[in-house]
């Protein structure tokens, strides 16, 4: 006998799973507001962008839109772990120190074999790198899971314990230095771009055209930057994995109802630690990328916070920190919001201070839209 | 034949207890108590260490704080004071307001306090003020080393055109003051205007963005400072990523081997080094001075200078030792 409160529960966490707005809701009026509200985010991040354009025209450029696009690369894949945890009813503080971790460990790994010389040719060094960072990120992942499933600490805690060993462990590697002097190659790949075009040079894939007047510099336009195709690819396949697969659905049922979880069968303690291996997965994915984009290992500062931008952006893209709601497509509208408005606001040269109440505001709305209208949001 | 033993073991036990006096005056223990784990403090404490093997000062390094902060510093701080066998402390306050208690009550016990790179109240020692006791100030003038900074870069663009500060915290003294050395110091040149300037939090991706997103307002822009490592690693892959490289002049404070690196590239046209290296040396040079001597600190601060390192200089050997390292 499962409750009816439960149940209901149940089925909203189901209703959640659907990742596109339903289209078909314009039926009607109330339809039209559960679209509205249902997808307020995405509206609200659309007229952000109309509005930093009007104010600024030069915000409306293939130019800024990589910028914002690049820049969220990071955030965007922690957050991406970050729901997955979220929607089990748990919590991931370390996420920003075990990109640290893994940035370091990997450029460490690159730089040993590049330096020492020892005949190894450029790739080689850096798909090492890579496979050593995503390899050792896995670890904190591991050890937060079993912490949290076979040990009952509670998450917030333990991934409190990792936050300070990830970063301690970053630290003791690269001394409190950026591991730099990697092969030139790494910067190739992480700051490259799938096309350019150049009035003078035409249209060039991978290769950027060599120019040297500023003017044409500037209007040279480059289209999709390498490491966002790359944080695209993963995004697909881990919304697809949340919204489509068995443990995708287990994962929704575990955060709604842990013990109907348990009691139609799920093993819930080896999905709750294959739940944060995933999370420490695309962090360390995120600490290889930044190798890639900067040419240097760094570990993360105490003070970017990079955890609670993941969470806030999973927060406002609707999931529920009581577990059993949220989307990656909802997280990436999430962080796509907070990087525009980050940006825009350095364009139209708001001092930093309103920006941080501007981000406050937007996250209690975001809560306050799912307290208010529970059932429009949630409800088909 | 009794008391001449009673009278040779109290002459022996008064011997020993002298012998004992003189050999802990001989060794004075330090303690340093870094603001943070960084490059900096690294090598301010391989300055300090040096100098304390060659003066014979027995030096305790207390942990390096992970975040920046009273709340991380105090507590290894105090842990450090309650040995109870420390001569003199000298450390980097975290607040300049939150540490005064705190290093009072240190001063109060007997142990003598030097602040380093950073200062409790407005860091005048010499004036009538409850922040006067400790022995000295030693530490970069960061409003000077901004100033300077802003004339050089000045020059570096031909006197005209915008520049940007790529600040880290809106909230900690010292980058405030390299901000603030910056703003005044380009008012020299009619020419120059600062457009922006910018905070990322130490997050190398958000400078990077922040850059970026005023350089697509700004095309023109022709300068960029960067306070600190990671906002200075964010300002010039920024500007490396645009194809603007040498087009805009970057300058950067703090000499880490990458960004001299970048120097050698051309990616970066200017490097700020402070002495970190020296103040960690003075402090243990000065204190030993006081505890042996009771020679006092003229004016109660020492300000060493700064090293600027160019393309035109970065090779040279006498400017190697200025280059942070582990």
């Amino acid at each position: 006998m499962v409750p009816s409160r439960q149940r209901r529960h149940l089925f909203q966490c189901l209703d959640t799973i659907c990742i596109f707005p339903d289209l078909s809701a314009m039926k009607n009026k109330i339809n039209f507001q559960r679209l509205v509200l249902k997808n307020w985010v995405l509206i609200f991040l659309l007229l952000l962008i109309c509005f930093f354009s009007i104010l600024e025209p030069a915000f409306f450029s293939i130019r800024n839109v990589n910028n914002i696009l690049i820049a969220s690369t990071a955030v965007l894949l922690l957050a991406a772990g970050e729901t997955f945890v979220i929607i089990s009813g748990g919590i991931d503080l370390s996420v920003g120190f075990i990109m640290g971790f893994s940035a370091v460990s990997s450029a460490t790994v690159m730089q040993f074999l590049f330096a020492k010389g020892a005949g190894y040719p450029e790739p080689v060094c850096i798909i090492a790198g890579c496979l050593a960072g995503l390899l050792l990120g896995l670890i904190p992942g591991l050890v937060n899971g079993i912490l949290v499933a076979r040990f009952r600490v509670p998450p917030f805690i333990a991934t409190l314990g990792m936050y300070g060993i990830a970063n301690g462990v970053a630290m003791k590697i690269c001394g409190g230095f950026p591991v730099s002097f990697l092969p030139p190659l790494t910067g190739k790949i992480g700051n490259g771009y799938l096309a350019y075009y150049s009035s003078k040079s035409g249209l060039s894939l991978f290769q950027k055209p060599v120019l040297t007047d500023r003017a044409d510099i500037l209007a040279l336009v480059r289209l999709v930057p390498v490491s966002v195709i790359i944080v695209a690819v993963l995004l697909i396949i881990f919304g697809l994995i949340l919204s489509k697969t068995r443990f995708g659905q287990h994962t929704y049922a575990i955060g709604g109802n842990v013990d109907a979880a348990i009691r139609s069968g799920i093993d819930v303690p080896r999905h709750l630690i294959r739940t944060y291996v995933i999370s420490s997965f695309l962090a360390s994915c995120a600490g290889v990328l930044l190798v890639l984009r900067f040419t240097m290992g760094n570990h993360t500062q105490f003070g970017a916070t990079y955890e609670l931008f993941a969470i806030a952006s999973v927060v406002i893209g609707g999931a529920s920190l009581m577990g059993g709601k949220g989307t990656i497509y909802g997280t990436v509208v999430g962080v796509l919001l907070l990087g525009s408005l980050e940006i825009g606001f350095v364009m139209i040269g708001v001092e930093v201070f309103y920006r941080y109440i501007a981000v406050g505001c937007i996250l209690i709305f975001a809560v306050l839209v799912d307290q208010v209208f529970p059932d429009l949001v949630h409800n088909e | 034949m009794k008391k001449t033993v009673i009278g040779l073991l109290v002459i022996s036990l008064i011997l020993a207890a002298a012998y004992g006096a003189l050999a802990a005056d001989k060794t004075f223990k330090m303690a340093f108590m870094p603001g943070i784990a960084d490059p900096f403090y690294f090598t301010m404490e391989k300055g300090a260490q040096a100098k304390a093997k060659e003066l014979g000062v027995e030096l305790i390094v207390g942990e390096y704080p992970k975040a920046w902060g009273p709340e991380s510093q105090v507590p290894i701080l105090e842990a450090l004071a309650a040995r109870g066998d420390i001569d003199l402390i000298f450390t980097a306050p975290t607040s300049s307001e939150a540490l005064i208690p705190v290093l009072k009550k240190i001063h109060d016990r007997g142990i003598s306090v030097i602040t380093v790179d950073t200062y409790i109240g407005d860091g005048d020692y010499t004036k009538k003020s409850n922040y006067n006791f400790p022995l000295a100030f030693i530490g970069t003038d960061n409003y000077l080393g901004g100033k300077v900074v802003a004339e050089s870069l000045a020059k570096m663009i031909g006197g005209k055109g915008k520049v940007m500060i790529q600040n880290t915290n809106p909230d900690v003294s010292s980058v405030v003051g390299r901000g603030k050395g910056f703003t005044d110091g380009i008012k020299g040149t009619p020419g120059v205007k600062l457009v922006a300037h910018e905070y990322c939090l130490d997050n190398q991706e958000k400078a990077q963005a922040q850059v970026g997103a005023v350089l697509q307002k700004n095309p023109d822009l022709a300068g960029v400072f960067g306070v600190n490592v990671f906002s200075a690693q964010g300002a010039y892959r920024a500007i490396v990523n645009a194809g603007l490289t040498g087009a805009v002049k970057v300058a950067t404070w703090d000499a880490t081997e990458d960004l001299i690196n970048a120097l050698k590239k051309g990616e970066v046209d200017l490097v700020l080094a402070q002495k970190p290296g020296e103040i960690g040396s003075l402090a243990v040079e000065w204190g030993y001075k006081y505890l042996k001597d009771g020679t006092k600190i003229p004016d109660k601060k020492l300000v060493p200078g700064f090293f600027v390192f160019t393309k035109d200089n970065v090779n040279d050997p006498d400017a190697q030792q200025y280059i942070y390292s582990k």
